[in-house]
């Protein structure tokens, strides 16, 4: 035996090792750095099936923020605690992804999220506190007297399952509660696999519920100013700037998102929606938060961002001015209807009579209208979708009522 | 013929070894395979090929003669059949996410692109058993060649299969280090035919394969084991129980290729 034919394959051996080491320890190590063998495979052993089936979610994870910082598939669709696990191709996986799994990385904004309306309320406003667990109903309870412990909406069940499964659901659903114990679900916002911060600023994002005759918070921002201004120069806009140091350069337009969550220049971001607000607009007759002088104190440090003082204040006092006068007119209109219950014309059943819808739409739809227009600059709200309706369903619910009172002979 | 008879008849151990991994190939492509549910229509090949392939060689195996009036064609055909299975299948395996994205994480993550390569080495097998006098040395190191392409292969595999774990248990460096060994030792003495010492050290290098193959597979089948319960998927999704078996299969190979005439 030569030495020389040991020595070459010792050498040769010695080389093939050496090189598959280097290459494995140069190996980005957001692609190994993980606790356990099933966690580095999903890295790219997902994506190896998923290019070939529902292919879109792979360049839609390619595209997000997260695929450039290394996280992989099986950081959001490993299975926590509580979780169903489903056996899925050699791995454990969620099929479910919950705000449960978005908290593990982003647990200050599952919090604040969780304490906002779009959190438990947000269920419960068509299912009622049925689904969620007492300790549940009692945190959100804190935030939102009333708007957890209830009953289901009276109007969904009139519609009925099918109404409320492909309609009310769709939207409400970013506040129903998970298998898990967790409430709500972050990807209403963000969507799923892109994950994206752009498209939470996007105002068709929030519009995409906040729409429509009862909350027409798009059509209005779409007439006021702010969404003129989005419209022709969004395309100068970062919509994907960090939150935390947002400056108005980067976005010197607001969207939804800047106003009720951003933090422009300083300010606090914030997942509570309903943090910077000071009326509860929504309702028939809109009282202050309890926290309204926190609330609109920030909000119009917001304004301040583009605005000087004087005009902040002007607009919040005649915005304030429309709530007032609306509550007055919803208030007559709600006497209406709660004298011809007394009097025994209505029956104690709601949404069977033509009047209740009357009313209904003259509060869900004009009332809120009305209210929301001023306190987003939509003057043909205020006014043509708001005020001359309420004025006209005025006229309608006094003469029903009288037809009413004639055809029962009082 | 006894065991003696046998070990001197190479060219007819070799060709006994070609038919058995052939067959044994829809075993294991269906295995693999069933990973993504044949998905492709052109998975389905290998394996029909490997049900059917090894029925034309059966005369040769009955009349003991490779280099016969219908062995020899049937041979060659099959081969070269064989061949073409495995080039393409090499392609189609980067075609699942290599040839998509061209970055080394592909590469580890696409289809094992190195597998289908045995269908190559068989069909060269069958060809050199008709093409080559199996009592030259060329025939020798023809074999043993192939069989140290067999090893590069598993070098690749090995480092592939293993990188998708991010060699997260230090045992999966042991295919690495042995294929490596393997491989070089047989390139060695591909061009040291006649080295009797090099031959024996290297017949010690093989077994030494052919026991981390062995370990590996029981590596392999306990990993799928551990899983709750006895399930096929941990089987069909984990880690593959036959791959290791190969470094038995090629050290066999190799030892064919050392033996006498």
């Amino acid at each position: 035996m030569s030495f020389k034919s040991v020595f070459v394959a010792v050498v040769l051996a010695v080389a093939m090792i050496s090189a598959a080491l280097i290459i494995n320890l140069n190996r980005p190590s957001h692609e190994t750095d993980y606790p356990d063998a099933a966690s580095i495979r999903a890295t790219g052993k997902c994506a190896e099936c998923h290019r070939r089936e529902t292919s879109a979610v792979v360049h839609q994870f390619e595209a997000s923020k997260h695929a450039r910082l290394g996280v992989s598939c099986f950081d959001c669709h490993k299975p926590l605690e509580n979780q169903e696990k489903l056996e899925h191709r050699g791995f454990s996986i969620t099929a479910d992804v919950t705000a449960a799994n978005c908290a593990a990385c982003h647990p200050t904004q599952y919090d604040q999220f969780v304490k906002s309306r779009h959190g438990a309320p947000a269920w419960s406003a068509v299912a009622g506190g049925q689904d969620f667990t007492a300790e549940q109903i009692a945190f959100s309870e804190q935030y939102h007297p009333g708007a957890v412990d209830r009953g289901p909406n009276q109007l969904a069940l009139a519609e009925g399952a099918g109404a409320i499964e492909k309609g009310c659901a769709v939207c409400h659903q970013i506040g129903r509660p998970n298998a898990d114990g967790s409430i709500g679900s972050c990807t209403e916002c963000h969507s799923r696999h892109q994950t994206s911060l752009a498209l939470a600023r996007e105002p068709t994002t929030c519009g995409s519920c906040h729409m429509g005759p009862d909350h027409s918070q798009l059509e209005i921002f779409e007439e006021s100013k702010h969404g003129v201004l989005f419209a022709s120069q969004r395309f100068h806009m970062d919509l994907d700037a960090d939150p935390d140091t947002l400056t108005t350069a980067q976005m010197p337009i607001p969207t939804c998102a800047t106003c009720h969550m951003s933090g422009l220049e300083g300010m606090k971001v914030t997942h509570d929606v309903t943090e910077r607000l000071s009326y509860w607009l929504f309702a028939a007759v809109s009282d202050k938060r309890p926290h309204w002088l926190r609330g609109q104190a920030e909000m119009k440090e917001l304004c301040l961002k583009c605005h000087t003082k004087g005009p902040v204040d002007t607009f919040y006092a005649e915005a304030e001015v429309v709530v007032e006068a609306t509550n007055a007119k919803v208030l007559e209109a709600k006497k209406i209807v709660s004298d011809l219950r007394a009097e025994g014309l209505l029956t104690p059943e709601p949404f069977d009579e033509p009047i209740e819808f009357l009313y209904f739409d003259f509060w869900h739809y004009f009332g809120r209208t009305a209210k929301h227009g001023a306190f987003m600059g939509g003057a043909d709200y205020v006014q043509w979708h708001g005020n001359y309706e309420l004025l006209f369903k005025l006229a309608e619910l006094k003469e029903m009522a009288a037809d009413l009172r004639e055809r029962h002979g009082n | 013929m006894g065991i003696k008879g046998l070990l001197r008849d190479r060219a007819y151990l070799l060709e006994l070894f070609s038919i058995a991994n052939l067959a044994f190939l829809a075993v294991d492509i269906y295995s693999a395979h069933l990973v993504n549910d044949f998905a492709h229509w052109a998975e389905w090949v290998p394996f029909y090929f490997s049900l059917i392939a090894p029925l034309f060689l059966l005369p040769t195996v009955w009349i003991r003669n490779v280099k016969g009036r219908w062995s020899r064609p049937a041979g060659l055909l099959v081969g070269g059949c064989s061949i073409l299975v495995g080039v393409a299948g090499l392609f189609f395996h980067l075609e699942s996410q290599f040839f998509t994205l061209q970055t080394l994480a592909s590469l580890v993550y696409t289809a094992p692109f190195f597998a289908p390569l045995s269908y190559t080495g068989i069909g060269f097998l069958l060809l050199l058993n008709r093409m080559v006098d199996h009592d030259a040395d060329e025939w020798r190191v023809w074999v043993i060649l192939l069989s140290m392409g067999g090893f590069v292969g598993n070098f690749a595999l090995s480092v592939c299969d293993h990188a998708q774990n991010g060699f997260f248990y230090w045992e999966e460096w042991i295919p690495v280090i042995a294929s490596a060994f393997a491989t070089s030792f047989l390139f060695v003495l591909a061009t040291r035919i006649r080295d009797r010492g090099f031959i024996r050290l290297t017949l010690w290098v093989m077994a030494l394969q052919a026991l981390v193959g062995l370990v590996g597979f029981w590596l392999h089948l306990s990993a799928n084991l551990a899983a709750d319960g006895l399930r096929l998927d941990d089987f069909i999704y984990g880690a593959p129980s036959f791959a290791p078996l190969l470094f038995v299969d090629l050290a066999l190979l190799a030892v064919i290729g050392v033996l006498k005439a």
